[in-house]
C-alpha cells in the first residue's frame, strides 16, 4: 500500500479548526474534534473499522451506537455516522446482537396474522416496556408496531416500522426476548406482496415483453448507427419528454414504440 | 355524541363481529366511537397477576392515549379488556406507590392518575343513551326470540370494576328487553365459563362450560347473549365437545350483544360476520325471520 | 449544526426568487434542456477530463488503457497472499456456485442459482447487505405503463445518458428484463409505493423521457435490499452467507477455467481456500477510492476488489475512464459531508441556483451533465455558495417543493433526510439544501455478456463492477434495475453451468496471480503497493507516524 497519503476524508478532519472536546469510547478517553460524528471521531483517534461501519450514511444499521450523558440516567442511541459527539459521551457500538429469525416459506406463507403469530409466538410476551421505542436510532414506534401486529393490522404494521433499518438495538433491550425488526420484516412482505393490491399494468408490460412486442423497435434501435441515436434522442418527436406535473393521464402522441 | 373507544386486539382478527357492529349500531344511535390512534394489547390476563406491576405498562398505557385525546371517557366492548383497563384505573386511582412507580418508569409518558373512567358499552347505553331512545330505535323488534344473558366473571369481578353488582345487576336484561327481544333469567349468568383454564384444565374448563350452558338451556333460551371473544371462544366454538363428552344435551348458539344490537336495529347483516359465531346463529336469526336469507 | 447568519442571509436571496420560480414550474416553463453541443461544452468541467487525474496501465489485459489513478494504482499492485504459501489441494470449503458479495446483485444472483438447484455460498466483506444497493434511494426504472411507455424509449434514454457508446445488448437486456424484474420484487413483498388502486407511483429522473421511475418512498434500495435479503434467509438450507469474508483471489484450475476463490476472514486473518463450479462476481463499485479527492456517498467496503481480482485472472476492463459524479451530495453541515441527496428532489420539482438565488441549469439534465454545470457555476462563473468550510456549493431548493405539492410533502416524500437535517437544526422543507457533487459510481468495470459471462469460463459478473451497460454516464434509477436484472441472469447462468452434466474442475491453480506478479515485476510497477484495498484508511497521518510496528509478532498487529 503507498504510504503517501490516507486517501480522502482525512482532509474534512484538517479542515475544520473546531474544539476538542473528551470523549469515552468504551471506558477509555479521547480527545477530539466536537464537529465530528462518533464515527469520524473513532477514527480520528485511531480506531479503524471492520465492524461497526457500513453505509456511513444512516440507512445500513451497522453502527448502532449506544451512550451515556454525564449527567442523566437515560441511555441515549444514535448511530455512529449520523451523531455529533458531545463532551464528555461514555460510548460504546453494539454492531451486533444475536436475535431469532423464523425460517418461513414465503410462498406457501398465507396472508393471515396466525402464519405470523406462529412463527414468533413470543409477540405475546410483550408487556408495552417500551424500551424498543426508546432505544430507537430511527425513532421507529417499535411498541406500537408490535402492537398493531399483535392486531393483525399488517398495513399499520408496514407504516409504522418502514423507516427501520435493522440495526438489532430494540431486540437487545426487549425483556420478552424478541426480535421484533424480523417480525416486521416478515410482515412487511406479507403485506407488500399478498394483500397490498398488485400493478395490473406492470403485470400487462411483462405479458407484451414475453409476447416480443417490442422486439422490432429495439432491433432497429440496437443497429441504428450513432448519428441516427442522437437524431431519435433529441427529436422532439420520436422522444417526446412527459410534462413534470403531469399524472398518469398524459399520452405521448407518437404511439408507434409503444 | 363522539366517544374515545379502545376496541382490543381479539375484536380487530377474530371478533370482528362483536366491533363492527358496535360501530354500526352505536352510528345509528348517534354515537362515533373514536378508536384511539395508537394503543396496544390490554395484557388481558397477565395484568391480574397480584404483583406484577410491568404487565400494568400495557393497559395504563393506553389509558394515558385516552388522556392525551383530551378524553375522560373511554369506552370498550370486550369484557377482558373492560375488566384488564378498569382495574389498571381503579390501581392508578388508588395507590399511590404503584402510581408513583409506573408514571416513573413510564419517563418517557405523561403523569396518569386514572383521571379516564373506562366504560363499558352496555353501560355507556345505558347512561348516554338510555332505554328509551334504545327502545325507540329499534326496526325490527326480536319479538319471539328467547335470549338469556351472559355476564360471565370479568364484566362483574371485582366489585369495585362491576359494570352492576353481580347479584343485582339488571343492566344485560334491560338491554335485551329494550330490543324487544324475549328474557330469559339465566341462572348461570355469573358463573365462570372455564377461561384460560382451558389450556392448563381442560377437563375442568369443558364442564364448567357444559353446566352454565345447560342451565340457560333448561331455562328454555334460544340463544345466550355474551360480550366476550375469550368466554365464545369456550361457550360458542366448543360445543361440539361439550354435546360429546361433557354431558351438555343439545346445543345452544351464542351471540355478541352488539350483534343483538344491529339486528334489532335493522342494520346490513352482512356487518354481523355470523360465520365468525356459533354455527346454529345465522340459521336461528334466519328462522325466525329476523335476518334474510342470504346465498353462501 | 444549523445555517450559521452569513448563510442565513444568503438564502433570503433563494426566497426572494422562489415565487416566481414556483410560477414557472407550474405552468410548466423549465430551463430548456441543453443541446448535444451544449452538453459537450459544460462536460469540459467535468473531472473525468482532467488529463492529469489518469495515466495508462502498464500491465494486464486492458495495457494502455488511460483511467484514474487511484484505479491503476490497484490494477497495478502486488497480491495479498504468496500464492506459494496457499494449498490448493484440499480446498476448505466446496460449493456449486461461488457469489462474492452480498449486496443487490450477489443476493438476486444467489437466489437465482439456487432456484436451478445450485448450493450457494455468499462470501462478502461486511455484512450481508452492507452495500450501495442499500442507500440507493431515488428509485428502480423501468417501463411499467404501457400507454404512454416501452423498453423502446427506456433504451432511447439510457443511450442517450450514455454517450451512445453503450453495449447495445446488454442495453436491450437491461429494458426488456425490467419489467419482470419489478414484478419479482412486487411478487416477493417489497412495498412500493403505490396508488390504493394497486398503480405504481412513478416519476422523472434526470435524462428520462418517461416517469419510470418506481420507488419505496425514499429508501427504495433499502427495501429491495432488505426484501432479497429475507428470502435469502429463508432459503439458509442452500444458500450459505459468509460475512466480513472477503475474496482476496479467483481461483483458476489447470483449464482455465474459474474454480473459486480465496477468502479472507477479516476477524481471524486467515486464508480459506473455496472450491466452487461457477463463480459471480458482484463487489459493486469503488466510491472509496475517493478519485481526484472528491467525497464520496458510497458504502465504506466500496474499494474496486472485484475489478482487481478479475484483471489479474485476465477479464478486460471498459468504461472506466468514466466515473459518475453525484450532481447532489451534501456539502454542508459538515457532518454530512458526501451524503447523497437523492434526484427525486428534482424530479419532483425543486430547482438548482446560484449564490444570486437564479436557477442556472434544467434540474433533469443527465447526471455528469448536470454535476459539470454545478462545478462550473462554482468554479468559472464564481456563483457558488461559499460554505463556512471553505468550500463552494450550489442550493438545492427543497421549499419550493411545499409550494408546488402542498405543505407536509417533503417530510412525506422524503423523511429520511428530513430527519437527517432535523438532527442538525436544519427544517429542509423551509431551508433549502446545499449540495455539491459526489463520487457516486464506477460506470465502468469489468466486460461481460448480456447472461453475465466473461471470458473466463465459469466467471459470471453481475452489477456495478461489470461495465458496458451504461456506457459513459449512467441515469438515476438504472443501477437498482442492473444489479437485478444481471444479478437474476448471472445467478441462473452460473446456476445451470455448475449443474450441468460434465461440469468438473481440474487442479485449482493461481498460476494466474504468478503470471500477474511477473509482469508487475517487469514492468517495474506496484512493487510498494497491495490490492485488493478491502477497506479504505482514515486514520490520520499525525496518528500513522506513531503507528510504527515494524514486525507484527504474535497476537499483536
Amino acid at each position: 500500500m503507498s504510504t503517501t497519503a490516507p486517501i480522502g476524508e482525512d482532509k474534512i478532519v484538517a479542515k475544520v479548526t473546531s474544539k476538542h472536546v473528551p470523549i469515552y469510547v468504551m471506558g477509555k478517553r479521547y480527545d477530539v474534534p466536537d464537529s465530528l460524528t462518533i464515527m469520524k471521531a473513532m477514527e480520528y483517534a485511531g480506531y479503524k473499522f471492520i465492524r461497526g461501519c457500513g453505509c456511513r450514511g444512516g440507512i445500513c444499521g451497522a453502527c448502532g451506537t449506544v451512550y451515556k450523558k454525564p449527567d442523566d440516567y437515560k441511555i441515549h442511541v444514535g448511530l455512529a455516522c449520523q451523531t455529533v459527539v458531545q463532551e464528555g459521551m461514555h460510548l460504546t457500538q453494539i454492531p451486533f446482537y444475536p436475535a431469532t429469525r423464523t425460517v418461513f416459506d414465503y410462498e406457501q406463507t398465507p396472508a393471515v396474522a396466525e402464519a405470523v403469530f406462529k412463527a414468533y409466538p413470543e409477540l405475546f410476551r410483550c408487556v408495552a416496556c417500551n424500551a424498543c421505542t426508546k432505544i430507537c436510532p430511527m425513532d421507529v414506534p417499535v411498541m406500537d408496531y408490535v402492537a398493531a401486529i399483535k392486531r393483525g393490522d399488517f398495513e399499520k404494521a408496514t407504516e409504522l416500522s418502514f423507516d427501520c433499518i435493522q440495526c438489532g438495538l430494540c431486540a437487545s433491550r426487549c425483556m420478552a426476548e424478541m426480535a421484533q425488526y424480523h417480525i416486521a420484516q416478515m410482515v412487511r412482505r406479507i403485506y407488500g406482496g399478498k394483500i397490498k393490491p398488485k400493478a395490473t399494468h406492470l403485470a400487462v408490460m411483462v405479458d407484451n415483453v414475453k409476447a416480443g412486442k417490442f422486439k422490432d423497435g429495439l432491433e432497429q434501435l440496437k443497429k441504428a448507427d450513432v448519428a441516427t441515436l442522437k437524431q431519435l434522442y433529441m427529436s422532439k418527436d420520436a422522444r417526446e419528454i412527459e410534462p413534470n406535473m403531469s399524472e398518469d393521464e398524459w399520452v405521448p402522441t407518437n404511439n408507434a414504440y409503444l | 355524541m363522539k366517544v374515545s373507544y379502545y376496541p382490543g386486539c381479539t375484536l380487530k382478527t377474530k371478533a370482528r363481529n362483536l366491533e363492527d357492529t358496535a360501530i354500526g349500531a352505536l352510528a345509528v344511535l348517534g354515537v362515533e366511537l373514536v378508536e384511539l390512534p395508537r394503543w396496544n394489547c390490554c395484557g388481558a390476563v397477565t395484568s391480574l397477576a397480584q404483583d406484577d406491576l410491568l404487565h400494568m405498562l400495557a393497559p395504563v398505557r393506553d389509558l394515558i392515549r385516552a388522556k392525551e385525546q383530551g378524553s375522560d371517557k373511554l369506552v370498550t366492548i370486550c369484557s377482558m379488556c373492560y375488566n384488564t383497563l378498569a382495574r389498571a384505573n381503579l390501581l392508578m386511582r388508588n395507590d399511590a406507590e404503584k402510581r408513583d412507580a409506573l408514571n416513573r418508569f413510564m419517563d418517557e409518558e405523561p403523569d396518569y392518575a386514572g383521571e379516564v373512567e373506562v366504560i363499558h358499552l352496555l353501560n355507556f347505553i345505558r347512561d348516554e343513551v338510555g332505554w328509551d331512545k334504545l327502545r325507540a330505535a329499534v326496526r325490527r323488534p326480536l319479538t319471539g326470540l328467547r335470549v338469556a344473558p351472559y355476564y360471565g366473571c370479568t364484566l362483574v369481578r371485582p366489585a369495585e370494576v362491576a359494570i352492576e353488582p353481580a347479584v343485582d345487576a339488571t343492566v344485560f336484561e334491560k338491554f335485551i328487553e329494550a330490543l324487544g327481544a324475549q328474557l330469559v333469567h339465566n341462572p348461570g349468568a355469573f358463573d365462570c365459563c372455564g377461561s384460560y383454564q382451558i389450556l392448563s384444565h381442560p377437563k375442568q374448563a369443558l364442564a364448567a362450560s357444559a353446566e352454565l350452558l345447560g342451565k340457560a338451556k333448561n331455562k328454555g333460551a334460544d340463544v345466550l347473549a355474551l360480550s366476550c371473544p375469550l368466554c365464545d371462544y369456550n361457550l360458542g366454538k366448543r360445543q361440539n365437545e361439550l354435546v360429546a363428552d361433557h354431558g351438555l344435551e343439545s346445543k345452544l348458539p351464542t351471540i355478541y350483544f352488539t350483534q343483538l344490537l344491529a339486528v334489532a336495529l335493522g342494520l346490513d347483516s352482512s356487518l354481523c360476520h355470523f360465520e365468525l359465531n356459533h354455527e346454529g346463529t345465522r340459521s336461528l336469526l334466519e328462522e325466525r325471520n329476523l335476518i334474510s336469507t342470504v346465498a353462501v | 449544526m444549523p445555517y450559521p447568519q452569513a448563510l442565513k442571509e444568503l438564502i433570503k436571496k433563494v426566497e426572494a426568487t422562489r415565487p416566481e420560480r414556483v410560477a414557472r414550474k407550474k405552468k410548466g416553463e423549465e430551463v430548456p434542456f441543453m443541446s448535444l453541443d451544449e452538453r459537450a461544452a459544460t462536460l469540459q468541467f467535468h473531472p473525468d477530463v482532467k488529463e492529469e487525474g489518469r495515466r495508462a496501465l502498464l500491465v494486464g489485459p486492458s495495457k494502455g488503457y488511460r483511467l484514474a489513478h487511484e484505479y491503476a494504482d490497484l490494477l497495478e499492485a502486488m497480491p495479498r497472499v504468496d500464492p506459494d504459501k496457499v494449498d490448493l489441494s484440499t480446498p476448505h470449503i466446496e460449493t456449486d456456485v461461488l457469489v462474492i458479495g452480498g449486496g443487490g446483485a450477489g443476493t438476486a444472483a444467489a437466489l437465482l442459482a439456487q432456484e436451478q438447484g445450485a448450493k450457494v455460498l455468499v462470501a462478502t466483506k461486511l455484512r450481508h447487505g452492507d452495500a450501495n444497493t442499500m442507500m440507493a434511494e431515488g428509485g428502480i426504472q423501468g417501463c411499467s405503463k404501457g400507454h404512454k411507455d416501452s423498453p423502446y424509449y427506456h433504451y432511447l434514454d439510457v443511450m442517450g445518458g450514455g454517450h451512445f457508446v453503450n453495449v447495445p445488448e446488454l442495453v436491450e437486456t437491461l429494458v426488456t428484463e425490467a419489467p419482470d424484474v419489478l414484478q419479482w420484487l412486487e411478487h416477493l413483498g417489497m412495498n412500493f409505493s403505490k396508488f390504493p388502486d394497486g398503480r405504481l407511483k412513478t416519476m422523472h429522473g434526470g435524462g428520462t423521457s418517461r416517469k419510470r421511475m418506481h420507488y419505496a418512498a425514499d429508501i427504495t434500495g433499502a427495501e429491495i435490499m432488505r426484501t432479497i435479503r429475507d428470502e435469502a434467509r429463508n432459503r439458509a438450507a442452500d444458500i450459505t452467507v459468509l460475512e466480513f469474508s472477503p475474496a482476496v483471489e479467483l481461483i483458476l484450475d489447470d483449464q482455465g477455467k474459474c474454480a473459486g476463490a480465496l477468502l479472507y476472514n477479516m476477524e481471524t486473518e486467515e486464508y480459506l481456500v473455496v472450491r466452487a463450479k461457477a463463480v459471480v462476481m458482484a463487489t459493486g463499485g469503488s466510491g472509496r477510492l475517493h478519485v481526484q479527492s472528491f467525497m464520496t456517498t458510497n458504502h465504506y467496503g466500496a474499494t474496486f476488489d472485484g475489478v482487481v481480482m478479475a484483471y489479474r485472472a485476465g477479464v478486460p476492463v471498459c468504461f472506466l475512464h468514466t466515473i459518475q459524479y453525484h450532481p447532489t451530495g451534501v456539502v454542508f453541515p459538515e457532518q454530512a459531508e458526501g451524503i447523497l441527496i437523492t434526484e427525486k428532489f428534482r424530479g419532483i420539482g425543486a430547482n438548482l441556483v446560484n449564490v444570486e438565488g437564479n436557477q442556472f441549469v434544467n434540474e433533469r439534465e443527465p447526471r455528469d451533465v448536470e454535476a459539470a454545470a454545478i462545478i462550473k457555476e462554482c468554479t468559472k462563473k464564481g456563483l457558488g455558495v461559499p460554505t463556512p468550510t471553505g468550500r463552494f456549493g450550489v442550493w438545492l431548493d427543497s421549499p419550493m417543493i411545499e409550494d408546488l405539492h402542498g405543505p407536509g410533502t417533503v417530510e412525506k416524500e422524503f423523511p429520511g433526510k428530513h430527519i437527517l437535517y432535523e438532527r442538525f437544526g436544519i427544517d429542509i422543507s423551509k431551508e433549502p439544501m446545499l449540495i455539491y457533487p459526489t463520487l457516486h459510481y464506477q460506470n465502468g468495470g469489468l466486460e461481460y455478456q448480456s447472461d453475465g459471462s466473461t471470458r473466463i469460463a465459469g466467471l459470471y459478473v453481475a452489477g456495478e463492477v461489470g461495465g458496458g451497460v451504461h456506457g459513459e454516464n449512467r441515469l438515476m434509477g438504472n443501477s437498482l434495475l442492473d444489479i437485478l436484472v444481471f444479478g437474476r441472469l448471472a445467478g441462473a447462468a452460473a446456476g445451470v453451468y455448475a449443474k450441468a452434466k460434465g461440469a468438473s474442475l481440474g487442479k485449482l491453480s493461481l498460476d494466474h496471480v504468478r503470471v500477474f506478479t511477473k509482469e508487475l515485476q517487469e514492468s517495474k510497477v506496484g512493487a510498494d503497493r497491495v490490492s485488493p484495498l478491502l477497506l479504505p484508511d482514515y486514520t490520520l497521518l499525525d496518528t500513522k507516524s506513531r503507528q510504527l510496528t515494524s514486525h507484527y509478532v504474535g497476537s499483536l498487529r
